[in-house]
């Protein structure tokens, strides 16, 4: 049954039988393709199989969703702080988060007299409730202002630490949006603990 | 950079190209490895490959088909890595496809019997061998390599590459052959070659749609 040309066999069929097999090869292909795999992957769904089965856009949302959206339990909460800081003096504000959990944050520092930017030095950080004196920075350096999101890498404190090493009085404004549950501010040795409403 | 999970067939998956991504300088291990993961899992390479042997009875002409399938997806994966060709890689995947479903046609004596002719097999196999390296290149030049060390990273890539496909071929050789034995090979042969020209059509159409949809 077998015929050897060159150096490959092929089976030895007949003309009707190939075209058989290949329209049938086909036929099945986009069968598969119409009904399985273009709804399920792109969307698409030619045949309604794919909205019957329940596998139309089995890709998008998962992919989106993974990337873009971030569901949240907690209490959703905003909050906005100001510090005024003369030379030399620092403060350190925190927030209660657990892993996983998000905020928005923006925060600027003036002048106090003039109402002009001025620069201060800043450590955004967390320490860990888990790990005994775990700590982990995110940000640090000099500047009169930063933004941006922030999801908690794990469980514990998170905030920032400002000092102002100018001749003059600023004054540094912080406004956050998130899944905090409590603050926390550090000033001259004593601790400020505050729930969030 | 952007790694499409689903859409793509046969990418390299997202931890690992971040890892190879954070690499610097020369890390050969970690490319051949990828090169070889990139072909032990990647059924379309697979599939042709089974096309290709299929009806190889004799060892010499297994290694002659496959040489020269290296020589061709070499010559390709080097050539657009070095050379920095932006081709598609939709596109090259659809061709990829196309030759699992052209040669499950020729092994059912396709050409013969519908069109009266016989490709020349030996060329067929370095042209789509050709194609098979353009998928490569594609697929590395995704992991933005470092150009300090690009040669012998794609090297170690390409080495990786043979070494995954000479152990796939191993398995398939060896399954091909108890196969053979059986008297029942003859009738599920053809069965089996309808089946792989089907699969080589889905893998075309599959990432055919993913060149206009993804």
């Amino acid at each position: 049954m077998n015929t050897k040309t060159s150096d490959t066999v092929v089976l030895q069929t007949g003309k009707r039988s190939v075209l058989l097999a290949s329209l049938l090869a086909f036929i099945l292909a986009v069968v598969v393709l119409g009904a399985f795999i273009l709804p399920a992957e792109f969307n698409r769904d030619p045949l309604g199989v794919g909205e019957a089965l329940g596998i139309a856009g089995l890709s998008q949302p998962a992919a989106v969703s993974a990337e873009t959206v971030r569901k949240e339990e907690g209490a959703f909460h905003q909050d906005s702080v100001s510090f005024q800081l003369l030379p030399f003096e620092f403060v350190e504000y925190k927030y209660e988060l657990s892993k996983g959990s998000s905020m928005l944050y923006r925060w600027t520092v003036t002048k106090s007299r003039g109402g002009e930017a001025s620069a201060v030095s800043f450590d955004f950080h967390g320490e860990s409730h888990e790990v005994e004196d775990y700590e982990e920075n995110y940000s640090l350096g000099e500047g009169d202002h930063e933004g941006g999101t922030f999801i908690a890498p794990f469980d514990g404190i998170h905030g920032w630490f400002w000092a102002n090493h100018g001749a003059e009085a600023v004054t540094v404004k912080l406004s956050t949006t998130g899944f905090y549950t409590e603050s926390l501010e550090f000033r001259d040795g004593f601790v400020k603990k505050q729930k969030l409403k | 950079m952007l790694i499409p999970v689903f859409a793509a067939a046969h990418n390299i998956s997202g931890a690992n190209a971040r890892f190879v991504e954070g690499l610097d300088g020369p890390a050969v291990i970690p490319y051949m490895y990828l090169g070889a993961k990139h072909m032990v899992t990647g059924y379309d390479h697979l599939l042709y490959l089974l096309g290709v042997v299929f009806f190889l009875l004799r060892l010499k002409d297994v290694l002659l088909y496959v040489s020269l399938f290296t020589l061709g997806h070499s010559i390709t994966l080097m050539g657009g890595v070095l050379l920095e060709w932006n081709v598609n890689a939709y596109l090259v995947d659809t061709v990829i496809g196309l030759s699992v479903a052209y040669k499950a046609f020729e092994n059912i004596n396709g050409f013969k019997q519908v069109f009266g002719f016989q490709l020349n097999a030996r060329a067929a196999v370095l042209i789509f061998g050709l194609f098979h390296g353009l998928g490569l290149a594609t697929k590395l030049q995704d992991l933005s390599l470092a150009t300090d060390s690009l040669v012998i990273n794609m090297l170690s890539f390409n080495v990786g590459v043979e070494i995954g496909q000479a152990l796939a071929l191993a398995c398939i050789v060896v399954i091909l052959g108890q196969w053979r034995q059986r008297s029942s090979f003859q009738k599920q042969a053809f069965a089996a070659n309808t089946v792989l020209m089907s699969l080589g059509f889905i893998l075309a159409g599959y990432q055919f749609s993913a060149y206009f949809w993804a």
